[in-house]
């Protein structure tokens, strides 16, 4: 397993967000987590790159934390830096020269199709243009496993849709292991090899795993029309809504945009 | 294109209201409707004004007054800023710094120009003092806001990326403070010529405040009106600096 997540607990104060949370990605897989809003899905992700400790459990990981990618749902980029340097930033970390940092930056923007934008500031990109410069930022730092947290959820669905696709090359050309938040039921079971329920919070738990069978790379308009997908989809929107429906008694919740599923 | 000659025509049309004010105003000297000796027209503020520059005498003045002001300024700048940043990364700094700084936001800062006079005497010590005090509130809750409500996605995306304390000083924290420094830079420039100009006014023997309470105590109502519109103009001025400052520092904002 490249991640192998083991009975973890995740507490804000005394509220355990997650508990007795299983979860291992092997390597080259693609792994989708779902789960109703607030449940912890997002938490979940910010103790695998260890911007907050578990309260009990384990994260074990088969690689550096600096292997690690994370795309966040915003785009988050240096408003005071250009798109090029925004994407050099992280290879400055890593030591590099500024002069290499520059040119590894503009062929990575070059390679998300932004070539000629590198001397843009964020102000001046679209939405769908930062992201494609927050993912040149993410892999010019070469991840081996890529954690994406809802990341296309502000965008239309057309621009979601071909950026959807570039990523699924990219991932594929640099073959990415990937665990993908989403709330997105269709986006999870058109990807993933694999898409994990997450429960209801508080105490929120796995509560079901399904295997997707489908051959990757997929066509995501094709892919749609197997009996697999709509089969999967299905079952998953089921489990979905139970957990949806299960009454909670939750002192605090979570401030997250709900979205509507068809 | 069009915006700017939108902007082109909204000049062209606030000055020439303000050349018929100061039209009506003449005219109204000229028919005698008002009492020059309260309201001179503009033609002998004009005059005064000249005479100030003929005889040299006011260099010596401005050279006081933008002297103070620019070293209060500067000082303010730097102490605010440096206090700030202190206050917002160390807590136990940010206890005792606020509350002065509350109770000195709350005041009206040119209370303290007589005791500044007592103790640092009616040299330029005592106007920069009043600048200083006036800037550096400002300054200081400028940054030490500005850190507190810096973006935390942004510092988890740095963190993430692997950057450590100093990266993320350097690449959040300073913009972040510069962007809200020179959001006030403006109101700074103008307290500081505030607290220069009642601080000479207070008691000194040179500067534009000197000379507004020598205006004062003649009776001098031209040269009142001529030492506003000299106070006016290179605060003026210095705001087309400060603002030309503003537009290339936060390019990533306005470009």
């Amino acid at each position: 397993m490249m991640l192998d997540i083991r009975n973890l607990q995740m507490s804000y104060g005394d509220e355990p967000v997650l508990e007795n949370v299983d979860l291992g990605v092997a390597a080259g897989e693609f792994v989708s987590l779902i789960g109703p809003s607030g449940c912890g899905k997002s938490t979940l992700l910010r103790a695998v790159v260890g911007l907050q400790k578990p309260s009990a459990g384990d994260v074990r990981l088969d690689l550096k934390r600096r292997e690690i990618g994370l795309l966040f749902q915003d785009d988050a980029l240096l408003p005071w830096r250009t798109a090029r340097d925004n994407v050099a930033l992280g290879l400055r970390i890593r030591g590099a020269t500024k002069a290499e940092a520059r040119r590894t930056a503009m062929r990575w923007l070059e390679s998300v199709g932004l070539g000629q934008f590198g001397d843009r500031y964020p102000r001046e990109l679209s939405g769908g243009q930062r992201k494609r410069v927050a993912i040149a930022q993410v892999l010019a730092l070469r991840p081996k496993l890529l954690l994406m947290d809802e990341p296309f959820a502000s965008l239309d669905a057309i621009v979601r849709h071909y950026l959807t696709e570039d990523l699924l090359g990219w991932v594929d050309e640099e073959d990415l292991t990937v665990l993908m938040v989403t709330h997105d039921l269709e986006e999870a079971v058109a990807v993933s090899d694999r898409v994990v329920l997450l429960g209801n919070g508080p105490r929120a738990h796995v509560k079901g795993r399904w295997e997707i069978d489908l051959p990757r790379p997929r066509d995501l308009l094709r892919v749609k029309e197997e009996h697999q997908f709509a089969v999967t989809t299905r079952a998953l929107w089921n489990a979905l809504s139970e957990e949806v429906r299960t009454p909670t008694t939750r002192k605090r919740p979570e401030p997250e945009t709900e979205e509507a599923t068809p | 294109m069009k915006q700017k000659q939108a902007m082109f025509w909204l000049q062209v049309r606030r000055a020439t209201a303000l050349a018929v004010v100061l039209l009506l105003w003449e005219g109204i000297s000229a028919l005698g409707w008002v009492d020059p000796f309260y309201a001179p027209p503009p033609s002998a503020i004009g005059g005064a004004i000249a005479e100030l520059f003929a005889d040299g005498e006011i260099y010596g003045h401005l050279e006081a007054t933008f002297g103070a002001a620019l070293l209060g300024l500067f000082l303010g700048l730097i102490g605010g800023a440096l206090l700030g940043f202190i206050a917002a990364l160390l807590r136990p700094v940010a206890e005792l710094l606020e509350p002065v700084m509350a109770m000195l936001n709350a005041i009206p800062r040119v209370i303290l120009a007589p005791l500044f006079i007592i103790w640092l005497g009616i040299g330029i010590a005592s106007k920069v003092a009043l600048s200083f005090i006036l800037v550096v509130v400002l300054t200081f809750f400028a940054v030490y806001n500005g850190i507190r409500d810096v973006d935390t996605r942004l510092v988890e995306r740095v963190k993430t990326l692997g950057g450590g304390s100093w990266t993320l000083l350097r690449e959040v924290y300073v913009p972040s403070v510069v962007a809200w420094v020179m959001g006030s830079l403006k109101v700074a420039v103008g307290f500081a010529f505030t607290g220069a100009v009642v601080g000479e006014f207070v008691a000194s023997s040179r500067g534009l405040g000197y000379l507004l309470a020598f205006a004062q105590s003649t009776y001098n109502a031209a040269l009142t009106f001529a030492l506003i519109v000299l106070v006016l103009v290179f605060v003026m001025i210095l705001f087309g600096l400060a603002g030309a400052l503003e537009r290339y520092l936060l390019r990533w904002k306005y470009r």
